[in-house]
């Protein structure tokens, strides 16, 4: 049994304590002399660290995958085994909403990550802070012959490579089959390929579920309480075909088509659409609604499908002509922390992953950046071809500028006054316009590339 | 009682004391090892209380800080509850809403939820779980009104997957559309509880957390971001290992039982903490502090250092104080001694002073009443000699140990004959020896380097010394054997040993202690008869050592006495063959001199040491020379015989007349002056050629004798710088030797003035002046 507070005795000084003490004080005279000659020259490991959002994910190649950041530890570990010099990977795992922190906030210090894996729309933010070197110089000609060219289309800053596509996720809405059942929405219903509604079919199949679910099911998630999962929100402010961006990539929701979309969102607080005071919501309440069969719509991307089986069906997010879907890709920035050795470690690493085609097919199971391992796969990923069919209606969601992390900020507190009512529709896309644009400016303004 | 028995007394008593003062030491030794060890072990415990103290004053600070977060927390869903009750809803569903505007407006809960009886919970994001989808309802069955606990999917699924912290408290009697509910949940992202605590002390080293039973963090310094990611605390211990025998089930069953307690533990990475649990109130959390063991050892190591410092210089400085008391001990022991030993010293110098004063008042008493008996005269005289003798001997010894004491001893080094001076040592002891049947042998066979570069005229002392001892202790019919041995060296030096070997009384061990030291002799101890200042052995052992050698003694009480004179010198080159035992060459006419006047000092050790008969040899010992001037050589001669004029400056009347009547009565024409100025004087006053020598006293009234020699010395007249001044002084010292010399003087001769060898002089003068 342990027992409490028996620290008040001499915790240390044994007998044969008390002599090593007592020759403490001629050994602490010699001590200082004698330390500066034990250093003996070693050939230390270089050290790179790779950073990794938690974020979940399925592999059809390995079951036991549940997160990405499992699939970039086995990369470590091969690139580690046949590297030609000791070499020590460290992955480190650090929250969704905690980028800032865990990049930008490490910065020049000795937990600068020296590779980042992420999404690229949170990643871009810091391609504009010069720490990131383009990696041009490991794209073999196989290799830029393997990779979808829209991916490196979407990697390419001021013709530099600047982030390495590993994966890709389109984003669109799913729907609960058994709740359009309870209202009486059979006929829209299908259970092949990623349908799209008209707008007013929209209208129309929110406002029977919100009269049909029982009082505590709600028809379409929102939420905005923080900026985790905005681009879906913004997404829908597409709906009457708004682009959102204008062509200098800045926020144009003061457009007709933006603020009408505004005004739909709006209006679909009163008809009880979504949960109320969504804007108290995040999105993972929604998620948790939704797995809870308590919401009717919510999204979804070809990762995640698999997990809900026939149970789901798939529409593309409001928009015209065939609606709207968003892509997230994934992939690698490489950093340059001042240190030439970990930096080519850092791009060594790159190298060997893009060259492996077993750690390539890690990606199976999404929409994977080679072609080759889609190809293979294809047939094994769910809905793979409805996925592939739906690209067309894939929109940019970052227009490109500079600090998306910033405008994401903005964007969920204007939303938030939308929902409360605290502003209309127009006053809402001015104060969203007004704040995002400022902070694209800020990022254009203080944007530095590594050349 | 007597000295003997002090002697034995104090031969027994010395090692008894030695060994206590050893023991004293010892214990003293112990006490100051035991009061540091005492001092230290205190200060350690001190410094670690202290220490421990700090580690209690964090963890009540942040355990207080923590349950003051609770009760704020409990006290905001109380009036959660309260609001709801006030509101009174009218649906579950209103009651949702309520929460989540709730929740929205408060910066300490993600989401709040009422659970009702049924064990339904209800969300403010409107998710519902019913009994089977969670377990949370089970903390009601514990009783507790309050609760406080880590967010686990096994608990049920939330709305999160980030670290969270779920608090309860007891509602009554809530009832809404007929469904009771009894609790009110708030849901807070774990990181709100982390701001309460002082996560790092002691610069640093010193880690707060939080762990539940489960062993899982509440708080951590490197706080996890989600379910998947977060630490167990336990993994920690399993990886390294626990010190005393505790294991980890004792510490999960301290933290249920709400224990406060102290472990050692030592990580994976070898890393030695100190782990300090506190329970806190209203949870199965503890507050747990862990601290390296390195930090007790790096506050202490200060004091430690200080410590041991300090106390090894008032160790030093005590030792160094002991020392110095018994140093200053010693002195007074040795001083007393010295003065005991002078004061014993003295008064048998006293006695030896006195006893031939005695004699030679009585027989001068005597010769007053047998003026005109020759043959009686004759005898009175030759004792009156003897008792002379003795009293000049006496004196020489002390001056000798004086001097050798003071360093100022010098010893020559010149050719002698070690054969002639054993020999003539040797034979001045026959007689006695013959007298007593004492049986004699002296073995020269291995004595092959005869002639040897050295103070012969000291070692003749030394071996006088020792060998009239031997014949002095030895009873009748024993036996001594003088035996000599040589080997030459590989510094080419002669290594002579002088064995001197007797069947006499012997000495104790403690007296060999101290039989070479000075003023210390025992005496009196072996032979009533014996007599002497007891400075013999002491003079001798002094000689041996100026001279480079050794004298050491090995005896047996009661069966004799062995004495060993070892002296390394090299060999001598004499001027004619040094093979001849007997020979004696020109250049030993000087050593032949030195020898007589050993011989005459060596039988003043003899008289010294008792031996009146051996004086008879001192008083026969005579110089005679042709060359003075009532010699008979002069008085064969034709021409006319030259007048030499001694002018004695002497301001002692009695001194005076003796030395003016022996040279008057060796031929000499003598005049006294009675200063030094008058001496002066009458040489400035006297005819080229008229003094042929000056023999002047030292100190005079008036003017001395130096202050003289030095004004004749500078007279503008004929004589003044060839006129031999002999300087007469009873101090020797060769300071004295010096001064005359640089007063002028020509030649030194010491008081009471040894006529045979002034006489010598006056001889080698008058031949060179000749």
């Amino acid at each position: 049994m342990v027992s409490g507070n028996k620290h008040e005795g001499s915790r240390f000084l044994t007998n044969a304590g008390l002599v090593l003490a007592l020759l403490l004080a001629v050994v602490l005279s010699v001590a200082p002399l004698l330390s500066g000659c034990s250093a003996v020259p070693t050939n230390e490991p270089v050290q790179i660290v790779i950073k990794v959002p938690r974020t979940s994910h399925s592999s059809l190649n390995d079951e036991s995958i549940s997160t990405i950041d499992e699939v970039v530890t086995l990369m470590a570990e091969d690139f580690m085994e046949s590297y030609s010099q000791p070499v020590d990977v460290k992955v480190e795992v650090f929250e969704q909403s905690a980028y800032e922190d865990a990049v930008a906030g490490s910065f020049d210090t000795d937990k600068a990550a020296d590779v980042l894996y992420g999404d690229y729309f949170n990643m871009s933010t810091f391609i504009h802070s010069g720490h990131v070197v383009p990696l041009d110089d490991i794209i073999t000609p196989e290799l830029q012959q393997d990779i979808y060219p829209f991916l490196w289309e979407l990697s390419t800053v001021e013709d530099g490579v600047y982030m390495m596509p590993y994966l890709a996720r389109q984003n669109v809405l799913a729907y609960n089959k058994d709740l359009f059942r309870q209202a009486g929405l059979e006929s829209y219903i299908q259970d092949d390929g990623i349908q799209s509604w008209t707008q007013e079919e929209w209208t129309i199949i929110l406002d029977t579920l919100a009269a049909n679910l029982p009082q505590n099911t709600f028809p379409l998630m929102m939420y905005a309480h923080s900026s985790q999962g905005d681009t879906h929100i913004m997404t829908m402010l597409r709906a009457y075909g708004s682009p959102f961006f204008d062509e200098h990539g800045h926020f144009a929701l003061s457009d007709l088509e933006a603020v009408q979309a505004l005004d739909w969102i709006q209006q679909g607080v009163d008809r009880g659409w979504y949960p109320p005071h969504a804007e108290n919501l995040e999105i993972e309440d929604c998620s948790r609604l939704f797995r809870g069969g308590q919401l009717a719509i919510y999204m979804i991307n070809n990762v995640s499908v698999g997990r809900y089986g026939d149970s789901i069906g798939l529409v593309n997010f409001p928009g015209p002509d065939g609606g709207n879907a968003t892509m997230f890709v994934s992939g690698f920035e490489v950093f340059d922390n001042g240190d030439p050795e970990k930096l080519q470690v850092a791009k060594d690493f790159l190298a060997h992953v893009y060259g492996s085609e077993p750690l390539m097919e890690y990606a199976a199971g999404t929409i994977p950046a080679s072609m080759t391992v889609a190809e293979k796969y294809a047939d094994e990923t769910p809905r793979f071809t409805d996925f592939q069919e739906n690209q067309t209606n894939v929109v940019d969601f970052t227009g490109g500028n500079p600090d998306t992390l910033s405008v994401r900020e903005v964007f969920h507190e204007g939303m938030a006054k939308l929902l409360r009512k605290e502003l209309t529709p127009e006053e809402t896309a001015a104060w969203i316009d007004e704040r995002a644009n400022n902070a694209i400016d800020a990022g254009w303004a203080t944007h530095v590339i590594h050349s | 009682m007597s000295e003997q028995k002090r002697s034995e007394e104090g031969s027994v008593s010395s090692p008894v004391i030695r060994k206590r003062y050893i023991a004293t030491f010892a214990l003293a030794l112990t006490v100051i090892v035991g009061v540091v060890v005492f001092y230290l072990s205190s200060l350690q415990a001190s410094l670690t209380s202290n220490l421990m103290t700090s580690v209690d004053e964090i963890s009540l600070h942040d355990v207080e800080s923590i349950e003051a977060w609770l009760d704020t927390t409990w006290s905001r869903l109380d009036s959660v509850s309260n609001r709801l009750e006030a509101t009174k809803v009218d649906s579950v569903f209103e009651a949702e809403q309520e929460l989540n505007i709730e929740a929205a407006s408060s910066e300490m809960f993600d989401a709040l939820y009422l659970l009702a009886a049924d064990g339904t919970l209800y969300s403010s994001t409107y998710v519902e779980l019913t009994d089977v989808e969670h377990s949370y309802d089970e903390l009601m069955a514990t009783g507790q009104d309050r609760f406080a606990m880590l967010y686990e999917e096994e608990n049920g699924r939330l709305e999160t997957t980030k670290e969270s912290l779920i608090y309860g408290v007891r509602i009554d009697s809530l009832f809404i559309e007929g469904q009771e509910f009894i609790a009110v949940l708030g849901r807070s992202d774990v990181s709100t509880i982390r701001n309460q605590l002082l996560i790092e002390s002691f610069d640093g080293q010193g880690i707060s957390s939080v762990v539940n039973s489960r062993g899982y963090y509440i708080v951590n310094s490197s706080p996890a971001t989600d379910l998947a990611g977060r630490d167990n605390f336990y993994d920690m211990l399993e990886a390294g290992h626990l010190e005393g025998g505790v294991t980890i089930d004792d510490i999960r069953n301290n933290i249920i039982e709400g224990e406060r307690f102290t472990v050692d533990c030592v990580t994976a990475d070898h890393q030695a903490l100190v782990l300090s649990f506190a329970p806190v109130k209203g949870t199965n959390w503890s507050f747990l502090m862990a601290v390296p063991t390195k930090v007790f050892e790096e506050r202490f190591a200060p004091f430690m250092t200080m410590t041991v410092g300090m106390m090894i210089v008032v160790v030093l400085v005590l030792a160094l104080m002991m020392a110095l008391l018994y140093r200053f001990m010693r002195r007074s022991v040795v001083a007393r001694a010295e003065s005991d030993a002078r004061a014993e010293f003295l008064s048998n110098m006293s006695h030896e002073i006195r006893t031939p004063l005695n004699g030679i008042i009585g027989i001068q008493h005597l010769m007053t009443r047998h003026l005109d008996e020759p043959s009686v005269m004759q005898d009175y005289v030759r004792k009156l000699g003897n008792a002379a003798q003795y009293l000049l001997s006496l004196v020489n010894d002390v001056l000798d140990v004086s001097k050798l004491q003071a360093g100022k001893m010098n010893v020559v080094s010149e050719p002698f004959n070690l054969h002639e001076v054993i020999e003539n040592v040797c034979e001045m002891q026959r007689e006695p020896m013959a007298d007593k049947g004492t049986k004699f042998t002296l073995d020269e066979t291995d004595l092959r380097w005869v002639c040897l570069t050295g103070d012969g005229v000291r070692l003749s002392q030394v071996i006088m010394n020792i060998l009239s001892n031997a014949v002095k202790f030895t009873p009748r019919d024993g036996s001594i054997d003088v035996a000599v041995r040589q080997k030459l060296l590989v510094s080419s030096e002669v290594a002579t040993t002088i064995t001197i070997r007797d069947t006499g009384c012997g000495m104790t061990p403690e007296f060999q202690k101290h039989i070479f030291d000075a003023f210390t002799q025992e005496r009196n101890r072996n032979s009533e008869s014996q007599k002497g200042t007891g400075l013999g052995m002491s003079i001798s052992f002094m000689l041996m050592g100026l001279m480079g050698g050794t004298l050491s003694v090995k005896s047996t009480l009661g069966k004799g006495s062995c004495f060993t004179i070892y002296l390394p010198a090299y060999p001598g080159k004499l001027s004619g063959s040094v093979s001849g035992l007997t020979e004696a060459p020109k250049a030993k006419e000087g050593s032949t001199q030195a020898l007589v006047e050993a011989s005459a000092h060596a039988l003043a050790q003899g008289v010294l040491e008792g031996s009146e008969e051996s004086g008879k040899e001192a008083a026969a010992t005579t110089v005679h020379s042709d060359a003075l001037p009532g010699s008979g050589a002069d008085s064969k001669s034709e021409e006319v015989p030259k007048v030499y004029r001694v002018l004695v400056a002497e301001d002692n009347e009695l001194n005076a007349e003796i030395i003016s009547t022996l040279l008057t009565e060796e031929g000499f024409e003598v005049v006294v002056a009675g200063d030094g100025k008058e001496a002066l004087t009458r040489f400035e006053e006297s005819t080229p050629g008229f003094y042929t020598v000056i023999l002047m006293d030292a100190q005079m009234p008036v003017m001395d004798g130096y202050e003289s020699a030095q004004a004749i010395r500078a007279l503008n007249h004929p004589d003044a710088q060839s006129v031999p001044i002999i300087a007469c002084t009873a101090s020797t010292f060769a300071e004295d030797r010096a001064r005359a010399e640089a007063a002028g003087m020509t030649d030194f001769v010491a008081k009471p003035i040894d006529i045979s060898a002034l006489l010598v002089k006056l001889d080698a003068l008058i031949k060179g002046g000749q």
